[in-house]
């Protein structure tokens, strides 16, 4: 080995390099992009999950247990009450309802509308027996315990136990401060979505508009910058073919590549995994299908701006990282800091995985999904429009 | 409305034009690719359009198929102003980068084509097969453009820009890298195309070829500094090829 020349090749890549300032910037921004990014994100744990609270405890004011855990819960900061459920017409947040299974009932619509997460049910006597079993420690015990139930959606494995967890905690912790002992008190679990579901049922949905959306946008841009460097582009554009046919060709394919692999997913998580389908697989496949083809119209925007598939390869970290991070495909959207969260709400990949998940787990159709549709369908419009657009645009 | 004879002569020869270019300009920044080219060519003809590198050639013919935005000037192809769009149907285009698909078969490439031009399937079949064999690439039309070699990759390019039997033909250096032998065939077809009447331009820097076109421009520095029949220019500077009398134009230019 002569070092000379290994000297001569290291100082011919780096001065390559040198040429390229676009990629200079990105070897250092990058790093710092990515550590920034990851930082945040990691740092981050699930608050603000919307939850209803109904109170059918009987004692009220400053003896009321059920006053005193809720007081706590909203101090917590993991869940918001959004709305307390009360049967006495005298308190501020009666609703006219006159029975308990009517409020209970009510409450649970705002989960199964996929408003709250989850309606914490407070029974009648709660203060009571939760008093009696305290006496009742160490003896026969002469009623039943204190219960609470928590009807959840479990679509999202991570925020359900979440919710459940800080319930536990804060029975117990309110309890304990009052009566300085631990009586039994149940805390039950009833799941309005996602009976059975386990992790990856949460987790299939975001790994599906996950791979749709990497492999959709990597073929875009990649073969576009081809398109382009090799001439075949121009040449595209001195036949009958517009702008607009181009574009659409490319989003059609690009969209039933995504719908190819999704449904290689779906099978496998069926297969392997028994992931739960209570939704039309169909509507699954419709919405990667509207994911694919916009990240294509993006791929091409994108492309226009990188003069070779090396230029074109610094996009994808650029787009892919906050979509992994901030799309709720690993966590929660309410685990992302507050700092970030406005960002979730501008990447498409948000949109598809809440739509492919309420589907898959909570079995939702067309009518309950159809903002998450509209939005990807709206990002798919202005995406292949923008594209026309600039092919039109001739140097 | 009275016309006089001159006038209306004019006309009829305007209209016999495929391609005019007036005042045709072309900058990138500071450089000036293309300066105000003239050129009106006939239909029927075989214009030939000679010159070094970086001469324009290339920029010009870009611009009038409207791939490139002219500083200013214009320029009209089959009667439409350029960018084309009704006679796009009407022109086939080679660009010199080759410009075909590497991951598609011979045949895969000529069938877009053929779809892009809207072609009847039967019509389509029956011209994949002429063209195939006429840039002799029967035998290798469900190869994949990537594994044929440069002049081979070059002709499947010609085939493209000829599926749809187009009225102008517009070849950037369709000749580059084709072997002698073949090149003889390509002309002789390219004589045929003319007299069933297409216009064929072409762009080369082999000056042997440029005498077996109607018309030869000669171009340099972004301008045509020679336009003639080729007997007609060897005779004005008295030489016998065209390479030497290119010389001559270039140096009477650069006086």
């Amino acid at each position: 080995m002569k070092w000379t020349r290994v000297l001569a090749i290291a100082r011919k890549t780096l001065r390559s390099l040198k040429h390229d300032r676009r990629t200079v910037g990105f070897l250092v921004l990058m790093p710092l992009f990515m550590i920034t990014i990851f930082g945040y994100t990691f740092g981050g744990s699930i608050k603000d999950v919307s939850v209803v609270v109904v109170n059918l405890d009987e004692s009220d004011g400053n003896s009321s247990a059920a006053e005193a855990v809720l007081a706590e819960l909203r101090a917590g900061g993991i869940l918001k009450v959004e709305r307390v459920y009360l049967l006495d017409p005298e308190t501020d947040g009666y609703l006219g309802a006159t029975d308990q299974a009517a409020l209970v009932g009510s409450a649970v619509s705002e989960v199964e509308s996929g408003d709250a997460w989850a309606a914490i049910v407070f029974w009648g006597n709660f203060t009571e027996n939760v008093a009696q079993s305290v006496e009742d420690i160490g003896s026969v015990p002469t009623g039943g315990p204190g219960t609470i139930t928590v009807y959840i959606d479990a679509s999202n494995s991570n925020i359900a136990q979440a919710v459940m967890g800080e319930v536990r905690l804060t029975v117990q912790e309110v309890v304990v401060s009052e009566y300085h002992v631990l009586p039994p008190i149940t805390v039950a679990e009833d799941r309005v979505y996602g009976e059975g579901a386990e992790f990856i049922d949460f987790f299939a949905p975001g790994v599906m508009g996950l791979a749709a959306m990497m492999v959709t946008f990597m073929l875009s841009i990649i073969s576009f910058v081809h398109e382009r460097s090799t001439g075949t582009l121009d040449r595209l554009l001195t036949t009958p073919a517009t702008e607009g046919e181009i574009v659409a060709g490319y989003a059609l394919a690009l969209g039933l590549v995504g719908l190819i692999q999704s449904t290689v997913i779906l099978v496998t998580a069926v297969a392997l995994f028994q992931v739960q389908i209570v939704g039309s697989p169909l509507l699954v496949l419709l919405i990667i299908f509207v994911l694919g083809a916009g990240n294509q119209g993006l791929g091409f925007l994108l492309s226009s701006n990188a003069k070779n598939e090396f230029q074109a390869v610094q996009f994808m970290p650029i787009i892919l990282f906050p979509s992994i991070l901030l799309a709720g495909v690993f966590w929660p959207i309410e685990a992302v800091p507050d700092l970030l969260r406005p960002v979730s709400y501008f990447v498409p990949l948000t949109y598809a995985v809440e739509g492919c998940r309420s589907v898959m787990v909570r079995g939702w159709g067309l009518g309950d999904v159809w903002l998450q549709l509209a939005v990807l369908v709206g990002f798919a419009a202005v995406m292949l429009l923008l594209s026309a657009l600039s092919l039109k645009k001739r140097r | 409305m009275k016309t006089s004879k001159g006038v209306k002569r004019r006309r009829v020869e305007k209209d016999g034009d495929a391609v005019v270019a007036t005042k045709l300009r072309k900058e990138f920044g500071g450089l000036v690719a293309v300066s105000g080219l003239d050129l009106s060519i006939p239909k029927g003809t075989l214009y030939g359009m000679i010159g070094p590198n970086g001469s324009g050639k290339t920029t010009a013919i870009k611009m009038i198929v409207g791939r490139l935005r002219q500083t200013s000037g214009g320029a009209r192809v089959l009667g439409e102003d350029s960018p084309l769009s009704a006679r796009l149907a009407d022109i086939g285009y080679m660009p010199q980068e080759m410009a075909i698909y590497t991951d598609l078969t011979v045949s895969e490439n000529l069938q877009l084509f053929g779809s892009l031009y809207s072609m009847e399937r039967e019509a389509y079949i029956k011209r994949e097969e002429a063209l195939l064999s006429m840039v002799d690439l029967s035998e290798r039309r469900d190869s994949l453009v990537s594994q044929l070699s440069g002049g081979m990759k070059h002709r499947a390019s010609l085939a493209c820009a000829m599926i749809h039997d187009p009225e102008v033909l517009f070849l950037d250096e369709p000749t580059v890298g084709v072997d002698p032998e073949l090149r003889v065939g390509f002309w002789q077809n390219f004589a045929d195309l003319k007299a069933r009447g297409k216009t064929i331009i072409i762009t080369t820097h082999y000056m042997d070829e440029a005498s077996r076109c109607d018309i030869v421009g000669m171009m340099r520095q972004g301008k045509l500094i020679a336009e003639g029949r080729p007997e007609e220019l060897m005779e004005r500077t008295s030489t016998s090829n065209l390479e030497d009398a290119f010389l001559e134009y270039s140096w009477r230019d650069s006086v």
